[in-house]
């Protein structure tokens, strides 16, 4: 058995995981994640990678295998041990920016950092920073919303970036963008990302957008592929054979 | 057929809520049929009828109103996006709802008419020995259109009210056209209308500079974006497909780990943003008006591609729907007060006349009712006021969004509480007898406004829920989750207990000399 490199910050080995109601989740995934590393997970949709970034994150148990996060077991802590893992070590970027309601845009910044118990001042200030850095912060005291989809993303990925996280798992952040917010959104979380050293496991299903990682693991049914041969996109299946000039 | 299945589907909880609506509906069914009996067993009082029946319009009224507060929790008839094709749609949901409003009150109104024959004998031997033959009418026969048109009375208002209630609504809010009447002496249409003497008011101008500040961000904004859009050709001839499309700070900021590149950037925009305030503000003074106009605040940007500004109305609404402030507060007030004074008056002569003390109840009641979600709103505001951390932000914010949606109710449930208390602070003096419909109408009256408030607070749970998810993902305990809760409830409890007993307190005490 090959041992992980030391650098890796995160790794599993042989994920499987099913979903509640039995259908097939990812069955055998293993991969390590190094340290201040952009890693892509790419595959199409239903391929499993929302389910992978909720295996390795925490979120859910998983049915057989391991998950390290810096040399100690994340598989088998419990639901509490899991949760404050999650709380100091991991941000997490939904597709959709779900940001509450009721607080304003610097205050749902700074809300993980309320979490976790610093004062006030403080997450303020270190909100404001990085709204100010990712171009949100004229908005910084407007309600969600008021702000536009992308605006709102980028608050969302100031709130995930705000704690200084260990590692940052995004889940296609930028799935329902257009191109030039969606280029926007990426390069702010990229440079954010590599500025303070923070690893960032990115589950993205479009190609330009794996080509700002430093690798790329495919998934594609829930395994892992190293070489993706899939068809060229063909006709439509049946339409030469019905045509009349055949 | 649908709404059954759709009904016996349901979870527990659920289907208790429904069998509340039912209970409830018996209830005020039998009160109604009782009044009936009444009116059969003493045909020379008719007025003495009247009132009785009248007095039912408290449980009715509380019935109709849990059973909307049902329909709006009932999650067989939540919008179904994905149903909708099908033919679920918002219509065929709304219809839905008001049958399964409708089924639960029919319940309860055969439930209240096996029990009103049952107790007559008409079924079986007559029970207690005759001892309800009062209001019974248990020698007469019982007239079939008049016991029909009481029974049907409530299931008709329950799902007429249910219908309108649920009704699908256009989102887009209507375009009102018509023209209001501005400032005096001015030209043209304003936005909002103001009432004589408001121009001039301390304050009324300074809220017009947030305006001014979002159109900075959007000034702001939209060049930003059109730089986007002219880096992003040249990097489709590139074909490099590396996003290439992109702003030079960023650009720079890729080569080295740096976030330098975004802070210049940053920089970058102060100029353009300070020149917007600086317009903001000399057109705000007035004092170098603007030659042709075209730098006021509402001017779109030069460039000509950015989408104008959102209308006012727009905002209105939007901050009205994500529980803006309340506005019926002051109201409340007005007639909360009224109403004591009311009471008081009346208080004077010995024989207190019953119509004006009535009348001081109704006005109290309909304060408490508008003065609920303000009151709700306040409290919000005084959890998350000077430094919250995110216990009391949770918690103040949240109950300042779910004012309308608590307050109502609990405003209802106030009322009636002190309704309650001073009836028992007035009776115990002269100790008339507390008959068994009365404790019937108290029972339905109490129970329906309690639980139509425990409904209000599970339909606000599930309005929540995707938040709760998403702060749950982001790791908040769920014991914070429960301890924002938990002091939400205190905070209420603490601001309208003793504003209920006060109230209730006031009202008594010039009846009670």
């Amino acid at each position: 058995m090959e041992a992980p490199p030391d650098n890796d910050v995160l790794w599993a080995r042989s994920l499987h995981f099913t979903h509640r109601d039995g259908s097939p989740g990812l069955t055998g995934v293993s991969l390590g994640v190094r340290e201040g590393e952009i890693l892509a997970v790419s595959g199409p949709r239903g391929s499993g990678k929302t389910t992978l970034l909720r295996c390795l994150s925490g979120l859910v148990p998983i049915d057989a295998g391991e998950v390290w996060f810096n040399s100690s077991p994340v598989h088998t802590l419990g639901p509490m041990a899991r949760e404050r893992l999650r709380r100091d070590r991991f941000g997490w970027i939904d597709p959709e920016p779900v940001l509450v309601p009721e607080l304003n845009v610097w205050e749902n910044a700074a809300l993980p950092l309320m979490l976790r118990g610093a004062g006030r001042r403080r997450a303020k200030v270190a909100a404001l920073e990085w709204l100010e850095r990712l171009d949100v912060g004229d908005k910084a005291r407007a309600r969600p919303h008021r702000l536009r989809h992308a605006e709102r993303q980028r608050v969302a990925i100031a709130r995930a970036l705000a704690p200084g996280p260990t590692v940052l798992f995004a889940d296609e952040p930028t799935a329902p963008l257009h191109r030039a917010d969606r280029t926007h959104v990426l390069r702010t979380l990229a440079t954010a990302a590599r500025s303070h050293g923070i690893t960032v496991v990115l589950a993205t299903h479009d190609p330009d957008t794996a080509a700002l990682a430093d690798r790329t693991v495919a998934l594609l049914d829930g395994r892992r592929v190293h070489t993706v041969h899939l068809p060229d996109a063909p006709d439509a299946e049946g339409r030469a054979a019905c045509s009349l000039s055949v | 057929m649908l709404a059954l299945r759709l009904t016996r589907a349901g979870r527990p909880a659920v289907q208790l809520r429904r069998l509340l609506v039912a209970a409830a509906s018996a209830g005020t069914g039998f009160l109604l049929l009782a009044s009936l009996g009444h009116a059969l067993d003493h045909p020379e009082a008719p007025s003495a009828a009247a009132l009785r029946l009248a007095w039912c319009a408290a449980p009715l009224a509380a019935t109709v109103y849990l059973a909307l507060a049902v329909a709006r929790t009932d999650p067989g008839a939540r919008p179904r996006p994905g149903l909708s094709a099908v033919g679920l749609g918002p219509g065929r949901l709304m219809a839905l709802s008001a049958l399964t409003t409708a089924l639960s009150c029919a319940l309860g109104s055969m439930l209240a008419l096996l029990v009103f024959l049952h107790l007559r004998g008409d079924l079986s031997g007559m029970p207690f020995d005759g001892a309800g033959a009062d209001f019974l009418a248990a020698g007469s026969p019982l007239p079939v259109p008049a016991t029909l048109t009481l029974l049907t009375l409530l299931p008709a208002a329950a799902t007429t009210t249910v219908a309108v209630a649920l009704r699908p609504r256009d989102p887009r809010p209507a375009a009102r056209r018509s023209r209001g009447f501005g400032r005096f002496g001015a030209y043209g249409n304003v936005t909002a209308k103001e009432t004589f003497g408001a121009y001039g008011r301390f304050g009324a101008r300074l809220g017009l500079r947030p305006p001014a500040h979002t159109d900075e961000g959007q000034r702001s904004g939209h060049p930003r974006a059109g730089d986007a859009d002219g880096d992003a050709r040249p990097g489709h001839r590139h074909t490099g497909g590396s996003g290439d499309g992109e702003r030079p700070g960023h650009r720079s900021a890729d080569g080295d780990p740096h976030p330098a590149g975004t802070r210049a950037a940053g920089a970058a925009e102060v100029p353009p943003r300070g020149r917007s305030r600086a317009w903001g503000r000399v057109g705000a003074d007035g004092d170098h008006p603007a030659p042709d106009g075209t730098n006021r605040p509402e001017a779109p940007a030069p460039d000509g591609t950015a989408a104008p500004e959102p209308p006012d109305p727009d905002g209105a609404a939007a901050d009205a729907g994500s529980g803006g402030t309340p506005a019926d507060l002051p109201w409340g007030v007005a007639l909360g007060t009224a109403g004591l004074a009311v009471q008081a008056y009346a208080g004077r002569s010995t024989p207190a006349p019953a119509l004006a003390v009535l009348l001081g109840w109704l006005l109290t009641g309909t304060g408490l009712v508008l003065a609920g979600p303000g009151l709700t709103h306040l409290c919000g505001l005084l959890l998350q006021c000077t430094r919250p951390g995110a216990l009391r932000l949770l918690a103040g914010r949240v109950l300042m969004t779910e004012a309308a949606r608590i307050g109502r109710p609990l405003g209802v449930v106030c009322a009636v509480a002190s309704a309650g208390y001073a009836t028992t602070v007035l009776q115990d003096g002269p100790a008339r007898a507390f008959g068994p419909l009365s404790a019937l109408g108290v029972l339905v009256v109490a129970g329906a406004t309690l639980a139509t408030l425990l409904t209000a607070a599970v339909e606000a749970r599930q309005c929540r829920a995707g938040t709760t998810a998403a702060l749950l993902r982001l790791g908040a305990p769920p014991t914070m989750l429960r301890g924002a809760a938990a002091l939400r409830a205190v905070a209420l409890l603490a601001l309208f207990a003793p504003l209920t007993l006060g109230i209730a307190g006031l009202s008594a005490l010039p009846l009670a000399r």
